[in-house]
């Protein structure tokens, strides 16, 4: 079954496309790239897919449903520093509430079997021993890890992920990696990952698409990530170093380390 | 022997502080003081209006009442204008614009409405609205206050982790099946009736001030909920404790002695920072 298809689908803001006449589908259990420049409508199609954006023409389906109607499906993450950390929540707290709003309107107290589902959840991203740590004190890596954790604990099927290497620094950016490959071996999702630097991703892309504005290239790793595309949007110094059998991007905002898997 | 407005001051206290105490961490965190400041002059209109019809159809009150359904009224407006798409800031602000016109005009036809009425007891009303006099309070406040305040205190306390998480992560929230616009409106809605509750106490110049400093001292001392509740909660408690008790002493208006200890030491933590 496809996990998310668009066909021809044109995003507005106030009637003015963000992006424009974009096709493309993904298989389930499949890792889609997303790649692009500063307000190349990255975000636009990830708010789009997840319901947050409805101003848009066109054909959009997440597992053959409307995306307002598959929202139970979908765990999407946000930017850890678009959250508002003056607000004293710990780590378990936090992941909680990916399970909590389900059913009721009242959630004075989270049921027991939340906080264990929860704990197991802090585990699996390898925060185990932090649940009781206030959120605004973990580590830009561990929040990220932490909102991995909270959309996990919703049972998705399909991850919406808004730039999660952003404001990180290296070793950070390879542990994200490093959950993102566990969740994708181990529970087979479905995901869709915003990135400016495709590197620390790529033994985890199964396609990648590029785009600025419209759909510039779509496909699997090795045949969009070329120089020609890669110069296309990012201008004459961007290219593709092939390095002992894996591709590196150079985008103007990279980070050259390696990771396990295989090369490509 | 301790007078008995005394007693009932202190005993509206309690109330007024165990209200405001819970409520500014939440103001604090969510980010309303200026929605908090344009729902307490929603109040003084609701007021302005209450007292014209209270001296059309003589019943005192109709003050408190028309306040509070004005204040809910104004509340629905601000959550609707947001659900069209208006920023919080600029929803508050529009609805706020009417609001103040409303209020002078409000004033006009009491003035004109209080010239051929009996307008004594009125008078001294709208001032107890302006700068609070916790003096004046009857049995019959104070069990309107109790009654409310219980009801208040428990809905804000059913809902206080789902506050919490509206004001964490609204999109995380909406996106995992949570009713944001409710929470919101459930969230305005106790801000609107907890300032219209204890307006007459604690008075609306002074109100934003006692509603917000609280929890924002709180958050400077401590990031642990428990201790942040608990902090806000002690801090009121002291204060208006205390500012009745200086009050009865000096003849200072409470709700200003309260005003001024709040601001000394949130400026003295910001200091000592």
């Amino acid at each position: 079954m496809k996990a998310v298809v668009a066909e021809n689908l044109t995003i507005l803001y106030d009637g003015k496309p963000a992006l424009e006449r974009v096709s493309f589908s993904l298989d389930e259990g499949e890792t889609l790239l997303l790649l692009g420049p500063n307000g190349a409508g990255k975000t636009s199609l990830l708010k789009t897919i997840s319901c947050f954006h409805g101003e848009y023409t066109g054909r959009v389906e997440v597992f053959g449903r409307e995306p307002c109607e598959a929202r139970e499906l979908i765990g999407y993450v946000p930017q850890s520093h678009s959250l508002n950390e003056r607000v004293p929540l710990t780590a378990l707290e936090v992941v909680a509430m990916g399970a909590i709003y389900r059913r009721g309107f009242v959630h004075f107290k989270i049921p027991r079997e939340t906080m264990e589902r929860a704990e197991k959840a802090l585990e699996f991203v390898g925060l185990g021993g932090l649940g009781e740590r206030l959120f605004s004190q973990l580590s830009g890596g561990q929040k990220q890890r932490l909102l991995l954790a909270r959309a996990l604990i919703s049972d998705p099927k399909l991850l919406l992920l808004d730039e999660p290497l952003s404001a990180l620094d290296p070793s950070a950016r390879a542990e994200v990696a490093g959950v993102l490959s566990k969740i994708k071996s181990r529970k087979g999702l479905t995901m869709v990952i915003t990135t400016h630097d495709i590197n620390p991703l790529l033994d985890i892309g199964d396609r990648v698409m590029l785009i600025n504005k419209r759909l510039i290239a779509f496909g699997r790793p090795e045949e969009v990530l070329t120089d020609d595309v890669i110069k296309s949007v990012y201008g004459p110094l961007a290219r593709v170093i092939p390095v002992g059998g894996k591709l590196f991007c150079i985008t103007g905002d990279v980070h050259l380390h390696r990771h396990g898997g295989g090369g490509r | 022997m301790i007078p008995e407005y005394l007693i009932r001051a202190f005993l509206a206290s309690i109330m007024v502080s165990v209200l405001l105490g819970m409520l500014s961490p939440l103001i604090n965190t969510k980010g309303l003081a200026f929605l908090t400041h344009a729902l307490f002059h929603s109040l003084l209109f609701g007021a302005v209006l209450g007292m014209i019809l209270a001296l059309l159809f003589e019943n005192m009150a109709l003050v408190t009442l028309t306040a509070l359904l004005v204040t809910l009224v104004v509340v629905l407006l601000i959550a609707c204008l947001e659900k069209r798409g208006f920023s919080s800031d600029s929803a508050v602000g529009i609805v706020a614009s009417f609001v103040a016109g409303l209020i002078v005009l409000g004033f006009g036809v009491l003035y004109s409405v209080m010239a051929d009425r009996p307008y004594f007891p009125l008078s001294e009303n709208i001032v107890s609205y302006l700068t609070g006099d916790i003096f004046l309070i009857t049995i019959s406040n104070l069990e309107a206050l109790a009654v409310g305040g219980v009801l208040l205190f428990f809905l804000m306390l059913a809902l206080y982790r789902d506050f919490l998480y509206l004001s964490f992560d609204p999109e995380g929230m909406e996106s995992y099946g949570g009713n944001t616009t409710a929470y919101l409106m459930v969230l305005y809605a106790i801000v609107g009736a907890i300032g219209a509750l204890i307006v007459q106490t604690v008075g609306l110049i002074t109100l934003q001030v006692v509603a917000i400093l609280p929890g924002a001292i709180a958050l400077m001392v401590s990031n642990d909920l428990r201790k942040v509740l608990g902090v806000s909660l002690f801090v009121t408690l002291t204060v208006q404790l205390s500012s009745v008790a200086l009050a009865y002493f000096t003849n200072i208006p409470p709700s200003g002695l309260a005003t001024i200890a709040l601001g000394i030491i949130y400026g003295a933590l910001l200091i000592r920072r």
